[in-house]
């Protein structure tokens, strides 16, 4: 059952000298449960794509639907991740995740056990009383992806989550995230700019022209989860990778 | 579940040792930047104060010129009551008017960041007040609002307005983008908005300009008396000048000095209070 859907989505921005033409047109579909990565060149129009589907941002022409309703305001049922992790300083990192129980008034003392079964799902329990500048760029994410899952939404977006972080980081972030993506059922977008990244937790990767961003090809991952990082070296997944990066080469984002 | 229990719990899998001889070694050398940061400014003073009482000796310089600062201290301790009594009038105007600034100057500061008409219209205005010598039209307020407190309050808070007009509208706007958006995707409402996220986040820049403004107050009361009062440190100043007394406007200055100094670290405890997430304040904190 497709919960996301997009059709001939156009996104303009108008400029002070020329509009730009940001996005599209582009069009597919999430599937309920579903992990769709989306790679492309920088400046693409990932981050916008993300947006207007979040209902953040609208489209200039076509159209979305969630869950079968039209988008045209923020979708509620939604929790975003974004590169940075947007941590309030002034928060504990309990009172961090909680964030967005508190702006929907929910009952607090609930949101509370959830956000700490969370943060011990994510490893960061023995952090929630701390401040978030006390925490590792890991770890803040972690926090992030909590505070994004705390209202249990039935989807995940996240825009270039662990592009600030190291190789290593990143590797643990992967098989964290795709932990709690199994044990939560999230339908996820994930932008990445990592093809390793993308083919790992994606069951389909979206490729995304230049500027502006259409589809260039779509790939069904079929490997079975929970996978294994070392699911890397395997000729199969070399191969979807490799059928990728092609694309990268062709419009000469990777010369190699 | 309350934050107790998850205090206890997090208690339970705490491993503080780990990183306790680094911390140590963190601690020891913030010890001795304090220690230098005591120091130096301390001996600075005190060998600055020691040239001057020097120079003053050596020259033999009336006090009427230049009292030495020896004799400065005498003064001060021979009319404190009177200093004092002076002192309190003049802090009251500065603290009163600054009170009325801060108010105002926050709310005008919303109002500029949430309505852009209020943002072309007002700005303006305060950029020109901003640019127009102060000092110099302290008169007109005699001939606009009268002889005595008053006209003293009003000019304390045209005085300092400005810095925490500037200062929230900075802070206000400096809102990251994304996070806004994120916030919104979370369901925020408008009033949550700048409750939870931009005013939070207003305060460190809002800090900076009240250190400015209460620092700013009690000059501007001082100048305030100059024109248009019959009390006060600034009038006490202006007697002591004209009397060649100046032994006594030099102990009035020390009073005023001192008075500034307190205010400042005033405010920066204040600030450490309120803010103790801030970058700027972080330190202190954590003990580091
Ligand atoms: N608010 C905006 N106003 C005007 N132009 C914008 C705005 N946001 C994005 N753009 C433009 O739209 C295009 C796509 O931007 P977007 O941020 O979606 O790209 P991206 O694929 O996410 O890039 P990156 O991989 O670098 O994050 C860019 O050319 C950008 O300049
Ligand atoms: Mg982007």
């Amino acid at each position: 059952m497709t919960t996301v859907l997009l059709q001939d989505v156009r996104k303009v921005y108008g400029g002070t000298q020329a509009d730009v033409d940001a996005l599209g047109p582009i069009s597919f579909g999430i599937a309920k449960g579903e992990t769709v990565s989306v790679v492309g060149p920088s400046g693409c129009g990932k981050s916008t794509l993300l947006r207007v589907i979040a209902g953040l941002d609208s489209a200039t022409a076509g159209t979305v639907t969630v869950a079968g309703q039209l988008v045209s305001s923020p979708i509620g049922d939604v929790g975003i991740v974004f590169q940075r992790d947007l941590l309030l300083d002034w928060r504990s990192v309990i009172d961090n995740v909680l964030l967005p129980a508190e702006l929907r008034r929910m009952d607090l003392s609930a949101a509370r056990t959830r956000a700490m079964q969370l943060l011990a799902e994510l490893g960061v329990a023995d952090f929630a009383l701390r401040y978030p500048w006390e925490l590792s760029g890991g770890m803040r994410q972690r926090v992030a992806i909590a505070r994004a899952l705390l209202c249990k939404p039935s989807m995940l977006f996240l825009d270039e989550p662990f592009s600030a972080l190291d190789a290593l980081t990143r590797d643990q972030m992967n098989v964290i995230l795709q932990q709690v993506q199994i044990h939560e059922g999230v339908t996820t977008l994930l932008i990445t700019h990592s093809i390793q990244e993308a083919v790992f937790l994606a069951d389909r990767v979206i490729v995304m022209s230049g500027r502006p961003g259409r589809t260039l090809d779509e790939i069904v991952v079929p490997f079975a989860r929970p996978r294994r990082l070392s699911l890397r070296e395997a000729p199969e997944f070399a191969a979807i990778a490799g059928r990728i990066r092609i694309h990268f080469e062709r419009t000469g984002i990777l010369v190699g | 579940m309350t934050a107790q229990e998850i205090k206890a719990e997090i208690k339970a899998g705490e491993q503080p040792s780990a990183f306790s001889p680094a911390l140590a070694a963190r601690r020891r050398a913030q010890a001795r930047a304090d220690r230098v940061a005591v120091f130096y400014p301390l001996a600075s003073g005190v060998l600055g104060l020691a040239i001057w009482e020097a120079v003053v000796r050596i020259l033999k310089m009336p006090p009427y010129l230049l009292p030495a600062p020896t004799h400065v201290l005498a003064e001060t301790w021979l009319y404190l009551p009177m200093l004092l009594k002076q002192l309190g009038i003049t802090a009251f105007a500065a603290g009163v008017g600054f009170a009325i600034a801060l108010v105002g100057g926050v709310v005008a500061g919303a109002a500029i960041t949430a309505s852009r008409f209020v943002d072309r219209t007002l700005y303006p205005w305060l950029v020109i007040w901003h640019a127009i010598p102060k000092a110099v039209v302290a008169p007109l307020f005699i001939v606009w609002i009268g002889f005595g407190m008053t006209s003293e309050i009003i000019f304390v808070i045209v005085f300092t307005v400005f810095p925490i007009v500037v200062n929230t509208v900075t802070g206000l706007k400096s809102a990251d983008p994304d996070l806004l958006l994120l916030v919104r995707s979370m369901g925020a409402e408008r009033f949550q908005m700048l409750w939870k996220i931009r005013i939070p986040n207003a305060l460190p820049s809002i800090f900076a300009g009240i250190k400015i403004s209460a620092t700013l107050a009690p000059v501007g009361a001082v100048i305030g008396e100059f024109v248009a009062a019959n009390q006060g440190l600034g009038h006490l100043l202006i007697q002591a000048i004209g009397g060649l007394e100046t032994p006594l406007a030099f102990a009035a200055v020390f009073v005023m000095a001192v008075f500034g100094i307190a205010i400042w670290y005033l405010t920066e405890a204040i600030e450490r209070w309120t803010i103790p997430w801030h970058a700027s304040q972080r330190g202190s904190v954590l003990g580091l």
